[in-house]
C-alpha cells in the first residue's frame, strides 16, 4: 500500500531526511516515532505531496508520488500537525468543501460528508463555525477532512499533541475503529506520528523509529516486547546515545509488508 | 476545472461571512456617491459659470461624459487602487496562516486551478463594485443625454483596471503569511504601475538620445494611466485589452510560481 524507497530531503547542506525506505501492507498501522527535529514530518509531507523529495521514490496505493501526484493524492487522507481547517467555516460546508477537492463525485458527497461526521462524532456540531470549537472537536474535525473521500492511506502527523486526556482517548478510540477491517473490507493503511508511546503501543503493529533523518528501528511491536523489553527502553536506547551506527534493526517487515 | 469552481465558490462565500466583502461594497458606495455629487455640483458650477459668462464656445465643450463621468471613473480607478488590496490581501496569506496551504497541497488539485479558482473570486467581487459604479452612472441617463456605447466603454476601462489591480493582488497575497503587508505590498505596486506614465512623460521632456526614448517608450506602456484614459474616453482598442491581459496574465504566472515555491524550498 505504501512504499517508500530512499527518499532524502535536504536544505541546503542540512540532510532533513536521508535515505528512509521502508513499506506498509494493506491495513497496516505504523507507528512513526523519533525525536523532535528527527525529520517525522518532513517524511509525512513527501509521502502527501505537500513536498518534493530530493531523491528517491515513493509511491501510495501503487501511483508513485513524482509521476502520478494527483493519483497518490487521491488515495491519501492527511491530517497535518495543526488541523487545515477555515475558522469562519461550518463543519458541515468545511467537509463538503474539501470532499470537493479530494474528487468525491456528487452524487456521493452528501453520504460522504454524513459518514465522516458520524463517524468522528461530529454530528451535532455539523452547523457550528469550526473556529467556535474546542481544540478536541477541532482535531476530530481534522481526521474527519482526512477521511471523508475514504482513502486507502491515512497519515497523522501528531493527531492527540495538545489535547486533555480525556480527548486523547476519544481520538485513540476512533483511529482504532478506522484501523479495524470492517464489514470484510480491510481498515485504512496508517501511519501515525506521535510521542505519546503509550499510543502506539494501543494502536501500532510495527514501529518505525527515525533519528536525524535516518531510520534506526523498523520492527513489529510483539518483537520489541517479547522478551519483558519495553517501547520506552528501546526509545531511549536508540535515540539518547550518542552514535547511530548500525543499529538498525530491521525485523521482518519485508515479509509482512505485502503489496496492497 | 472543477476545482476551481469549488474553490471560487468557498472564497466568496468566506467574502461575505467576514466583514470584508461588506467593508468594502460599503466604502465604495460611500466613496462612489460623494465622488459623483462632487462632478455633478463641478459640472453644474462650470455650465452656470459659461452660460453667464456668456462662453458659448466653451459651454459646447463641457459635455457629460468628458466632463462629468471620464472624471468620476477617474476618481473611482483611485479608490480601486486602495480598495481592490484589500478584496485580494488574505487571498493566499491567510491560507499560509491557517495552516490550509497543506489541504490545498495536498489535495487532488493542480496549482492552476487554485491560483484560478481564488482570481475568479476576486473578479466576481470586482465586477459587483463596477455594477454599483454602473448603477451611479445610470442617474446621469435620467436625467440627461450622454453617450451610451462611450459610457460603456468607461465601465469595461474600471473593469478592466480592477482586474488588472486584483491579479497584481493576487501576486502580493501569495508572497507573505500576513495579509496587512500584502495589502501594502499591492497598494505599493500599484501605485509604482500608476507612476510608471507621469513619470515617462517626465523623462521624455528632458530626454533626447533614442535609447532612452525606446525606455521610456516601454515604461509608458507599461503603466496602467494611459490605457485606462484611452478607454475611457471611448476608445475601445486592442492594444488596451492586450495591455490589460498581459497584466493579469503576468501577474497570475507571478502567483502561481510562488504559492507554488513551498515546493521548491
Amino acid at each position: 500500500m505504501i512504499e517508500v524507497n530512499g527518499i532524502r530531503k535536504r536544505y541546503g547542506d542540512f540532510v532533513a531526511v536521508d535515505d528512509v525506505s521502508f513499506s506498509a501492507g494493506a491495513g497496516e498501522v505504523i507507528g512513526f516515532l523519533g525525536p523532535n527535529g528527527a525529520g517525522k514530518t518532513t517524511t509525512m509531507r513527501i509521502l502527501t505531496g505537500f513536498l518534493p523529495a530530493t531523491d528517491g521514490t515513493a509511491s501510495i496505493a501503487g501511483h508513485d508520488i513524482h509521476k502520478a501526484p494527483l493519483e497518490a493524492r487521491r488515495a491519501t487522507g492527511y491530517l497535518p500537525e495543526s488541523p487545515p481547517v477555515y475558522p469562519e467555516m461550518e463543519v458541515r460546508s468545511y467537509l463538503t468543501y474539501v470532499s470537493k477537492l479530494k474528487d468525491v463525485p456528487r452524487a456521493k458527497r452528501r453520504e460522504a460528508v454524513d459518514r465522516a461526521l458520524e463517524r468522528c462524532g461530529l454530528t451535532d456540531v455539523d452547523r457550528r463555525p469550526i473556529g467556535q470549537l474546542s481544540k478536541g472537536y477541532r482535531q476530530r474535525v481534522g481526521i474527519a477532512q482526512a477521511i471523508v473521500h475514504e482513502p486507502q492511506v491515512l497519515i497523522l502527523d501528531e493527531p492527540t499533541v495538545g489535547l486533555d486526556p480525556n480527548q486523547i482517548l476519544e481520538i485513540r478510540e476512533l483511529l482504532a475503529s478506522l484501523a479495524a477491517s470492517k464489514d470484510g473490507e480491510t481498515g485504512h493503511t496508517i501511519v501515525l506520528s506521535t510521542h505519546i508511546l503509550a499510543e502506539v503501543e494501543a494502536l501500532c503493529r510495527r514501529v518505525i523509529l527515525i533519528r536525524q533523518g535516518k531510520k534506526v528501528l523498523d520492527q513489529p511491536l510483539d518483537e520489541i516486547t517479547r522478551d519483558g523489553g519495553s517501547l520506552e527502553a528501546v526509545f531511549a536506547r536508540l535515540t539518547l546515545r550518542g552514535d547511530v551506527g548500525d543499529e538498525v534493526a530491521s525485523g521482518s517487515d519485508a515479509e509482512t509488508g505485502a503489496e496492497g | 476545472m472543477r476545482h476551481t469552481a469549488a474553490i471560487a465558490g468557498r472564497e466568496l462565500r468566506s467574502y461575505f461571512t467576514s466583514p470584508v466583502a461588506y467593508a468594502v461594497l460599503v466604502l465604495f458606495s460611500l466613496l462612489g456617491g460623494f465622488f459623483f455629487v462632487l462632478q455633478l455640483s463641478s459640472f453644474n458650477a462650470a455650465v452656470a459659470f459659461y452660460q453667464q459668462t456668456q462662453q458659448l464656445q466653451a459651454l459646447e465643450s463641457v459635455n457629460l461624459n468628458d466632463y462629468l463621468i471620464f472624471g468620476f471613473y477617474q476618481l473611482m480607478w483611485l479608490v480601486l487602487l486602495i480598495l481592490v488590496p484589500g478584496l485580494t490581501m488574505g487571498l493566499f496569506s491567510s491560507e499560509k496562516a491557517n495552516g490550509t496551504e497543506e489541504l490545498l497541497l495536498t489535495s487532488p488539485v493542480t496549482i492552476w486551478e487554485i491560483v484560478l479558482g481564488k482570481y475568479l473570486a476576486a473578479a466576481a467581487m470586482v465586477t459587483i463594485l463596477t455594477a454599483v459604479l454602473a448603477a451611479l452612472t445610470g442617474i446621469v441617463f435620467f436625467y440627461g443625454d450622454p453617450e451610451p456605447l462611450q459610457t460603456a466603454a468607461g465601465l469595461a476601462g474600471v473593469w478592466l483596471v480592477g482586474l488588472a489591480y486584483a491579479a497584481v493582488g493576487s501576486f502580493t497575497s501569495s508572497v507573505t503569511r500576513s495579509p496587512l503587508i500584502a495589502f501594502f505590498f499591492s497598494v505599493f505596486l500599484l501605485f509604482i504601475l500608476f507612476m510608471l506614465g507621469p513619470a515617462a512623460d517626465m523623462g521624455m521632456a528632458g530626454a533626447t538620445g533614442s535609447e532612452a526614448d525606446g525606455v521610456l517608450r516601454v515604461l509608458r506602456w507599461l503603466s496602467s494611466e494611459g490605457h485606462f484614459n484611452e478607454l475611457t474616453t471611448g476608445l475601445v482598442d486592442t492594444r488596451a485589452l492586450a495591455y490589460f491581459g498581459f497584466i493579469i496574465g503576468v501577474f497570475l504566472l507571478l502567483t502561481k510560481a510562488s504559492f507554488e515555491s513551498v515546493r521548491w524550498r
